[in-house]
């Protein structure tokens, strides 16, 4: 092959390159420049070759990065720079940025020149920064967020753990990456959660749990979570997300409005109480007087005692009923609760208010032991505020039915008065917290969304049918019992 | 039983209560009937010429001031005392019920025997003076 053919190869190979070259001998000028160079800078090849570096060199890359001094350098020492970075900000023309390298050129042992290689990275570098901005964007959005946003692998390993999972959970990321999600469940939750992290690898699908959680200071913490797959651009799942809710808060409030809702229904109640004690009140009271005023025979002074001793067992026994109602309520303890014999206790407390509004409950249907898994003052809350509703849309009097019925593994208990009714368009709004009809003062609207509450808590459900001016029926579901 | 023997009646769906009330006045010389509804008190009413009637506000089958009103027809001029833990002395619709002579006087429960016994005193001069041996009619 001619040296020509070999001239016109490497011209074309280095005219193909998308970076810029130039060949710089010993006395700085110009010996060769290839077709990116001279695009970049605007140059022919005649007004190039032969020319002194500083003249083909913009100005400022010249004087910023002594460009011309490095080259000399090369020469002199033969040694290689690889890889710098050279900024390049002329006026009124945008900021560019190019990697340079310098390597010298040596024949037989004798330094001829130097090849320098520029690369305009600008636009890479505009690219790199914009994917570290979005970056930081994202994670500023999941540190940000009050949930807990943990993601892990698909067997449920733990990769990132956001800002608000330390902070609520005490644990910080490093501690936590690669340890399996349901390591930090309780015990008995972990199970549950192990399954979840299966169902999503098999059914793609967002999983909903709630799983109480051990917090570094080995506090219990309820959080509900939402499970979803993390999906690659083939749509494959390589991961989960798990987005947390911190639920102490809601189930405070839960409790803070039950025993609000119970404070009211006590109100309700009052009149009634304030009868049923001062009735044994006034018998023990005359009984006493007899027996301070008169001369009476062994016989009367001993019904006297009598009716004294049995007029403050009354009287405690109603105290007591009221205090097992409006004591605050261990909503984790759930026991095994006879729902007959809860049905019939909240009658005995009704019973005086019933009778003063001339209203008659009547219980039918399964009357022996019916086991359901619950907390009997909220149950007894839940029946409470349906029969002091069922009572109340009968200003006139009437009947109210409980009709308890057990199949497929569920209790339904039946609550129909003979009372006003519910239009239709209201009875969608039944549920709702602070709906009511009542006028201002005489009901907070809260009853039947605590009512609604409570049957969720227990996994049963509420529902109801009402004709307007005939009486509504009020069903609640429970699970039965299993044990 | 005559006119001049007219008893009380008591009106009370609690039996302790009407055994107080009727000691009360029967030791106090008078005589009486009990009744442990509204319905009863009426067919009492039908029988007896009541001048006085001691009630509760709240019966099973009628309100305390509702029964006064028909008691009322039965025997213009009857006495009424409503004896109740429901109200309070200065309860608005007590007031309003003496106010326009439906009850002559209120007793909240539980009460002092004078309370009964000044009621019963205060009755008209018609009522009979009875003595300590009149028969109790319980």
């Amino acid at each position: 092959m001619s040296a020509t053919r070999y001239e016109q190869l490497y011209t074309m190979l280095l005219d193909a390159m998308p970076s810029s070259v130039l060949l710089i001998a010993q006395n700085l000028r110009i010996l060769s420049a290839n077709r990116n160079f001279l695009e970049k800078s605007q140059r022919t090849l005649s007004e190039t070759i032969g020319y002194r570096l500083e003249d083909v060199l913009p100005a400022v890359i010249l004087e910023q990065m002594n460009i011309a001094r490095r080259v000399q350098h090369a020469i002199e020492t033969s040694q290689s720079v690889k890889g710098e970075r050279m900024t390049y900000r002329a006026p009124g023309v945008p900021l560019r940025i190019y990697y340079y390298s310098l390597i010298p050129f040596a024949w037989q042992g004798q330094t001829e020149g130097v090849i320098l290689l520029m690369d305009d990275v600008t636009e890479q570098v505009r690219l790199s920064e914009e994917v570290r901005r979005v970056e930081r964007h994202l994670a500023s959005i999941v540190d940000s967020a009050s949930d807990l946003i943990v993601s892990t692998d698909r067997g449920g390993r733990i990769l990132t753990w956001n800002a608000a999972a330390e902070r609520l959970l005490g644990y910080v990321v490093a501690e936590m990456r690669g340890r399996g999600f349901s390591e930090l469940c309780a015990a008995g939750d972990q199970a549950e959660i192990q399954d979840v992290f299966t169902r999503i690898e098999k059914r793609r699908t967002a999983q909903v749990a709630e799983c109480l959680f051990k917090t570094k200071q080995a506090l219990p913490m309820l959080v509900s979570w939402v499970f979803s797959p993390l999906l690659d651009h083939s749509g494959q799942t390589v991961g989960v997300v798990a987005v947390g809710r911190d639920l102490t808060e809601r189930r405070k409030i839960e409790t803070e409005l039950i025993q609000s809702q119970k404070l009211a229904a006590l109100g309700v109640m009052a009149g009634g109480i304030a009868h049923e004690i001062r009735n044994p009140l006034a018998i023990c009271s005359s009984a006493a007087q007899f027996l301070l005023e008169e001369k009476c025979t062994h016989a009367f002074r001993r019904e006297c005692a009598d009716k004294i001793y049995q007029g403050i067992q009354r009287a405690s026994l109603i105290i007591e009923n009221l205090l097992k109602y409006s004591g605050p309520g261990a909503t984790s303890l759930m026991v095994i609760v006879d729902l007959v014999a809860l049905v019939r206790e909240t009658l005995a407390l009704l019973a005086h208010h019933a009778a003063l509004q001339r209203v008659e409950i009547k219980l039918s249907g399964v009357l022996t032991h019916v086991p359901v898994q619950g907390v009997a003052v909220l149950l007894q809350q839940l029946f409470m505020n349906l029969l002091q509703n069922a009572i109340k849309a009968m200003p006139n009097g009437g009947v109210v039915t409980i009709e308890m019925r057990t199949a497929d593994g569920e209790v339904q208990i039946r609550i129909t008065d003979t009372g006003c009714g519910v239009t239709k368009e209201n009875l969608g709004k039944l549920f709702d917290p602070f709906y009511t009809t009542s006028p201002v003062g005489q009901g907070t609207g809260l009853g039947l969304s605590i009512c609604y509450s409570i049957a969720k808590l227990h996994n049963g459900s509420i529902d109801v049918v009402s004709t307007e001016g005939h009486g509504s029926t009020f069903t609640v579901k429970l699970p039965l019992s299993l044990k | 039983m005559t006119p001049s023997h007219s008893p009380c009646l008591i009106v009370d769906d609690e039996p302790e209560m009407c055994w107080a009330l009727a000691r009360i006045l029967t030791g106090a010389g008078g005589s009486c009937q009990t009744a442990a509804s509204a319905r009863e008190a009426i067919a009492l009413a039908a029988r007896h010429p009541f001048r006085l009637a001691f009630l509760d506000a709240k019966l099973p089958d009628a309100d305390g001031l509702d029964l006064a009103r028909r008691l009322q027809a039965f025997h213009p001029g009857i006495r009424i005392v409503l004896v109740s833990g429901y109200f309070y002395q200065d309860d608005p619709l007590i007031t309003a019920a003496i106010q326009s002579g439906q009850i002559a006087a209120f007793i909240a429960k539980p009460f002092a025997h004078a309370e009964i016994r000044r009621a019963i005193g205060a009755m008209p001069k018609s009522a009979p003076a009875a003595g300590r041996e009149t028969p109790p009619v319980i």
